[in-house]
């Protein structure tokens, strides 16, 4: 019953460590939100901030409209479920239901003895608090224990009970106050397999019941996968994936999430990729197994990776192989797999194998791979025969930062261009290049943010299909028969449009040379000062408090919601002691006396735009302006728009 | 085949023989702890006080004149008097330092707040100090607050002392789930009803320990007394029994039989919980 | 291995850590900067008059109760305070003389009392601190235009939110005055000249290290302070070790699974535990005494009567000490070895009997670490329990001097001597100075022992 949003939520242990390292989400009404990941991942302690256990270092939470960062959990309106149950060892489970309630009050109207309304003088009836009565409280737990069907052990104690029955209680003991949000933590690690299986039906069903929203701490994949609307993999304290469970295992962001769901785990390889016309080599390391691929197939891949030298991991999951003779003849893409042994699982085996035919197949190495096939199927150990790959199913990750290398939203276009006296030319079409845009003239690459591209402009294109990737939407262009992406805020129709490009944005390498775009945001340091004014404030005289960004000197104005949020991210002391950096895009300035001081380097001509590069006591900044500048300016800035990162623990705040 | 027969015989002796010794190891055992107590009691019916008279461990002559002349004769050693007083201290201070240790105990070992590592490190050290040599201090500070030769006083210092020896409690508590105060944190419960209605409730066995230890201590202890009460009347039961010489040993015995016999029920009924409470509180440092 | 280097890196970390202090400090004292840099100028007035910030934010109540606190203290501080603290210093400077009946300073007393005062000071201060810090909280509360606190809800937190501070004000405070005040006391007395000649009413002066000085160099302490001190700890390892194994292995005794009637064998050892001790100790000295019924039955036997624990009895006498000690520790070890032996996983057995392991491999292997894993604080605390244990010689063999020990005989121990020395002969400095000593090895033995001990070394394994 309430949409849960975290901003930037950060917990940070005295020692240094990030147990949390912001956080953001939104989770609306009604979502069975998992936190998943191994364990120390920081998803317990998350849940734990969000039930008020847990300080939160820096950070917004808001449950429903309200902020909720310094609330004792029990005004939070929300219920909790612990692994091992937590139930009251010396309490009946009548009682353990009703404790929740009895603690609570309900607003009601004055009565009298006989239960009659008491009215006051102008005949209305008086509001109190009350508490719950007797009546109330055993139809109360009594209704929330026939969902939960332990309505005929509310007289026994815990001890009395099974594990899987104290779940139910513990569970009954959440719902009895129907609150704004459940949270549970690892309910059913304590439970074997069977009962687990079981009991995560009846959480998903209990979740349909009761309309509330859901957050699921699990370590356990499969129950993520099944229980989540959405769910969040989690890893050394940062978010490695949000997204539907079709998604995590369709489009794995990262190496880490691609492992973590499905079992049995995917297979990752090492090896390069080669592109060659509109072929690309797939080069297997320490093996033979060679592949060659449309490059059609691999168009989101960046290219920098296609060159033959830069090391990848290749992933491919077990069922994305086959060893279907059939399926084998008739596909392109086939590797030698040296079989080592397998494991029968009723309605699938799974074999094991390596692709380097030295390899012994049992430790996990990056040429042992798993291969799903249907049926009971018997595999001689040793033997070496053919396993067709999926090629549409492969996921490509950088070897560093395990990143994908083919994500659903590509960072950049890349294309070839020329550039020659002011020019531009790419895919056949040629564009004049802005007075900024400063490169050296000759063939080179263009590379183009999928968010630089305007839909209105000089080129035209085609669109040739749109995509939904979690709310941002995806367009791909063909332009002479090339393909382009391009963000856009709505679903466009396929056919002509006309594009245009954001110059200031662009990257363009010619030879050893390439421009700098212009940053997307200004970053100065500063500190946080309150100064008191003497103000009449209802004919009195007053110090009304005021709150200021202190940069370079220049005293900014701050409104009291800045302060209060600054004030409740870094838990009130630290705020006058901590410097910050304070950042914005260079649209929220303005020019005006008392600003900050910065002198003028560049004017910066982007056609449709101008900016001014500055120097502000060593930052620079770039200053959108409409006028040709130069020395000495001021520069204010929108403080309403500022985002704040601490400095010193490293915490964005705003 | 008759190999094994061998064996399983071979096997059977064994196992009789091992619980013939253990057996015997426990008669003897039952044996050593239980005569000398057999001989105080078995003293306490001698009909002539004196030790010299006994017939080595057992009087010439038995009867009740020990028990008599314990509550009659009372205008030397006031035994009655005594017993009352020890109670009386006994029972106040293990009240009040079964709530100082409790209290104490919970708080170690549920708040983090910041002078908390201190405050267990000096517990730890001041331990360790070899505490009569402080009994200076106590008796010339009762003289100062003017509360020498009154139970009130040493009811107060043993109180006040009783906190010192939290450290079994905490172990206790510390292995009390913490999602047990989180769930009824949640529940809308503040710290003072979660200690009072979930933790009590559930630290029956460390209660009975320390509660009777908080008893035992005042009930058999002789320094604090001996130092701090000076009217005979006031005494208690150690200090008075301490004054008796060797020939009044029945007097002496009878006497011990009546303060141990409280002590000895206590223990017996309450062995369960002193094992439990004891056990939980020792796993954890 | 690991604890040189240990030792070797922090010897190494000592610049660096010079060098933070600054930076330390300046954290620390962080809270303070900020409050004196930002705080208005009503907390300035709480600074002045306590309470007073409290009071122009209208708390009222919080205010007040801020105020009477100053108001009281000073009170104090004027009336008797001031005195006691100049007193601590000074140790008085009037001697009293009955001649000229002049009423002299009792510098005992007026240590006990200057400590007191000290412990006023410290306890006045942090509720100034208190005081100061929470004008601010007001002031910040007020800043960001929200209401202050409710006292009634303040109040409300002292059973919620800050229940320790409720729940830990009376045990800090009794234990500051009957534990800390007199440890405090006795180890300022180590450094005066106390005792002997110089009790009140002759004044008393600090001396500083004279004392330790007399006990390792001065004839008459020396010698007796080391044959005391090698005996005190030949006899705290064996009474622990006695008492802890036989302890261990009447509750294995009893934990078998042939025994029937457990609660009734059970009982004897509960018996013995059950009795005061000081009962036991005294029916054993009558039992071992000259007229005693053991030397009864020597002389009918024949023999002539044995001083047990007469003045020549130094081996006879220490060995009943050891005996009769057993007699009354045992139980207790065995009550705690019962509880924890209930706590193993008896599928540790189960796997060592199907790997063929004998009993006896499966008490060394399993029972034994695991127990005295979770017995070692245990453990140490037993050990300096016995090592400063009063009752048993002081009962059986009390006020008995021999010769070749100063004030004391040949079975008692370190804190029997100072016994005799302190309460009965007025050495109290040199008591003192001697109880610093026991501590100090006490200390140090008890925390080897610890960082040597399995529950130290592998807290995790058992777990």
């Amino acid at each position: 019953m309430a949409n849960l949003s975290l901003k930037h939520i950060y917990k940070v242990y005295p020692n240094g460590t990030k147990a949390v390292n912001d956080f953001n989400m939104q989770i609306s009404d009604k979502e069975f939100i998992v936190f998943v990941g191994p364990s120390g991942c920081g998803k317990s302690t998350t849940l734990r901030m969000i039930a008020g256990l847990e300080e939160i270092t820096a950070g917004e939470l808001k449950i429903g409209d309200m902020v909720v960062n310094g609330m004792e959990p029990k005004d939070r309106d929300i219920a909790m479920v612990f692994q091992n149950y937590a139930l009251y060892p010396h309490m009946t489970i009548f009682e353990n239901l009703a404790f929740g309630l009895r603690t609570r009050k309900i607003p009601d109207i004055k009565r009298d003895k006989k239960g009659n309304p008491v009215l006051d003088k102008n005949g209305k009836e008086i509001p109190i608090m009350r508490k719950y009565n007797k009546q109330e409280l055993s139809e109360k737990v009594n209704e929330a224990a026939q969902i939960l069907e332990i309505t005929d052990y509310l007289k026994r104690k815990p001890k009395e009970m099974s594990g899987g029955q104290r779940q139910r209680v513990a569970l009954g003991r959440a719902i009895v106050r129907r609150p704004k949000v459940m949270l549970l933590d690892e309910p059913l690690s304590n439970l074997d397999a069977k009962l687990r299986t079981q009991m995560r039906s009846e959480i998903v069903k209990l979740h349909k019941k009761l309309q509330t929203t859901f957050i699921y701490v699990t370590h356990d994949q499969v129950e993520a996968m099944t229980m989540g609307t959405r769910i969040v993999v989690m890893k050394d304290g940062c978010v490695k994936q949000i997204d539907t469970p079709k998604n995590l295992y369709r489009y794995p962001a990262n190496k880490f999430v691609a492992g973590f769901i499905g079992t049995p785990q995917m297979n990752f390889f090492e090896g390069t990729l080669k592109k060659n016309g509109d072929k690309v080599y797939i080069d297997f390391n320490y093996s033979d197994a060679k592949v060659t691929v449309p490059y059609t197939m691999l168009m989101k891949t960046t290219p920098q990776y296609l060159d033959g030298t830069k090391t990848v991991y290749i992933g491919f999951r077990a069922e994305d192989l086959t060893l279907d003779e059939e399926q084998v003849a008739q596909s392109t893409t086939k590797i030698k797999v040296r079989i080592s042994h397998s494991e029968q699982l009723g309605t699938e085996t799974l074999v094991y194998g390596d692709i380097n035919m030295d390899g012994d197949g049992f430790a996990e190495t990056s040429t042992r791979v798993i291969i799903k096939s249907k049926g009971f199927k018997d595999y001689q150990p040793d033997t070496v025969c053919e396993a067709a790959l999926n090629i549409d199913a492969i996921h490509l990750f950088d070897k560093e930062t395990e990143e994908s290398i083919m994500p659903r939203i590509p960072e950049y276009n890349y294309l070839d261009c020329s550039v020659k006296g002011g020019k531009i030319t790419f895919f056949g079409n040629t564009v004049e290049l802005p007075a900024a845009v400063k490169c050296a003239e000759g063939n080179g690459e263009l590379l183009i943010p999928v968010s630089a591209i305007r839909f209105n402009g000089e080129i035209t294109a085609k669109v040739i299909g749109c995509e939904d990737v979690n709310g941002q939407i995806l367009v791909s262009l063909d332009i002479n028969g090339s393909r382009l992406y391009a963000l856009s805020s709505e679903i466009l129709e396929n056919g002509e449009i006309s594009i245009g490009l954001d110059f200031k944005k662009l990257i363009i390498k010619i030879g050893d040379t390439e421009n700098q775009p212009m940053p997307e945001v200004n970053s100065l340091n500063g500190t946080f000062v309150m100064q008191k004014e003497l103000e009449t404030v209802e004919c009195k005289k007053k110090k009304v408090p005021y709150y200021y960004l202190l940069i370079n000197g220049i005293k900014l104005k701050a409104p009291a919601e800045i302060y209060e949020k600054m004030f409740s991210a870094t838990t009130g002391r630290k705020v006058y002691n901590s410097t910050y950096r304070y950042e914005w895009t260079p649209y929220d300035f303005t020019l005006s006396e008392g600003g900050i001081k910065a002198e003028v380097e560049k004017i910066l001509d982007y056609g449709s735009e101008k900016f001014l590069k500055c120097n502000a006591d060593g930052e620079t900044l770039y200053v959108k302006t409409d006028k040709n500048l130069s020395g000495t300016v001021y520069l204010i800035p929108d403080v309403s728009k500022v985002s704040v990162i601490e400095t010193e623990r490293q915490i964005r705040i705003l | 085949m008759n190999k094994t027969k061998a064996k399983v015989a071979k096997a059977k002796t064994k196992k009789i023989l091992n619980v013939l010794i253990t057996y015997c190891i426990l008669i003897v055992v039952a044996f050593i702890f239980f005569f000398p107590c057999l001989w105080l009691i078995l003293a306490s019916f001698s009909k002539s006080g004196s030790i010299y008279s006994f017939d080595g461990f057992f009087p010439t002559e038995y009867g009740f004149d020990a028990f008599k002349s314990l509550f009659t004769d009372t205008v030397m050693y006031n035994y009655p008097k005594w017993f009352l007083n020890t109670l009386f201290i006994a029972v106040m201070s293990c009240i009040l330092g079964t709530i100082f240790t409790i209290l104490t105990a919970y708080c170690m070992s549920r708040f983090r707040f910041k002078s908390r590592k201190a405050m267990m490190k000096t517990t730890l050290i001041l331990g360790m100090f070899p505490s009569f040599m402080g009994t200076i201090a106590v008796y010339l500070m009762m003289t100062q607050f003017n509360l020498i030769n009154q139970h009130w006083g040493l009811i107060l210092i043993y109180s006040a002392q009783a906190p010192m020896g939290y450290m079994v409690q905490k172990g206790f508590f510390d292995t009390i789930p913490y999602s047990i105060d989180e769930a009824a944190r949640i529940d809308g419960a503040s710290n003072f009803t979660v200690f009072v209605k979930f933790i009590l409730p559930m630290s029956k066995p460390i209660l009975v320990y320390t509660a009777l230890t908080a008893f035992t201590w005042p009930w058999s202890d002789f320094i604090l007394p001996k130092m701090l009460l000076v009217d005979k009347d006031l005494y208690t039961v150690a200090v008075g029994l301490m004054s008796l010489g060797e020939t009044e040993f029945a007097r002496f015995a009878a006497g011990s039989i009546f303060i141990a016999i409280p002590i000895i029920i206590l223990y017996f009924c309450l062995v369960k919980y002193m094992i439990n409470g004891m056990a939980a509180g020792a796993v954890k440092e | 291995m690991k604890t040189a280097q240990k030792i070797k890196s922090f010897f190494k970390d000592i610049p660096s850590k010079i060098k933070s202090i600054p930076k330390r400090l300046s954290v620390r004292f962080a809270g303070a900067k900020e409050i004196i840099t930002q705080g208005n100028g009503k907390v300035a007035a709480s600074m002045l008059v306590m309470g007073l910030g409290q009071l122009l934010y209208a708390q009222w109540a919080k205010g007040f109760m801020f105020f009477i606190i100053q108001i009281a203290f000073i009170v104090y501080f004027v009336l008797t305070g001031a005195t006691d603290l100049f007193g601590f210093f000074t140790l008085g400077s009037r001697e009293s003389n009955a001649w000229y009946g002049v009423d002299g300073d009792n510098s005992v007393v007026m240590l006990i009392m200057g400590i007191l005062s000290i412990l006023i000071i410290i306890l006045y201060v942090a509720i100034y601190i208190a005081n100061v810090k929470d004008a601010y909280r007001t002031q910040c509360a007020a800043d960001t235009l929200k209401q202050p606190t409710k006292f009634k809800k303040e109040l409300g937190s002292l059973l919620d939110k800050s229940f320790h501070k409720t729940a830990l004000a009376l045990p800090v405070v009794g234990v500051c005055v009957f534990s800390i005040l007199p440890i405090v006391f006795m180890i300022l007395i180590a450094f005066t000249n106390y005792g002997g000649d110089i009790v009140p009413p002759a004044l008393v002066d600090w001396v500083g290290f004279e004392n330790f000085g007399k006990i390792l160099s001065l004839g008459q302490f020396a010698p007796t302070f080391f044959k005391i001190f090698g005996w005190n700890m030949l006899w705290a390892v064996l009474a622990t070790a006695i008492n802890y194994f036989a302890g261990l292995g009447l509750a294995l005794l009893l934990n078998k699974k042939c025994v029937k009637g457990k609660v009734f064998w059970r009982a004897f050892p509960i018996l013995a535990y059950a009795i005061p001790g000081f009962i036991t100790l005294l029916g054993f000295k009558f039992m071992f005494s000259y007229g005693g019924p053991i030397n009864y039955y020597i002389q009918q036997g024949g023999g002539e009567a044995v001083g047990f624990l007469g003045l020549d009895a130094k081996w006879t006498a220490r060995f009943i000490g050891l005996a009769v000690n057993a007699w009354i520790s045992i139980p207790s070890t065995m009550l705690l070895a019962t509880g924890i032996l209930s706590n193993i996983n008896t599928d540790l057995y189960e796997a060592a009997r199907v790997d063929g392991a004998s009993a006896w491999r499966q008490f060394i292997k399993i029972t034994l670490p695991y127990v005295l894993f979770a017995t070692t604080p245990v453990l140490i605390s037993q050990f300096i329990g016995n090592f400063n244990n009063f009752g048993i010689f002081y009962f059986l063999r009390g006020g008995l001097y021999v010769d070749g020990y100063f004030l004391a005989s040949d079975t008692d121990l370190l804190i029997n001597w100072l016994y005799n020395m302190s309460i009965d002969n007025n050495y109290y400095s040199i008591g003192a100075a001697i109880s610093l000593v026991i501590f100090v090895i006490t200390s140090i033995i008890s925390l080897t022992v610890y960082v040597l001990s399995p529950s130290y070394k592998q807290e995790e394994t058992f777990r």
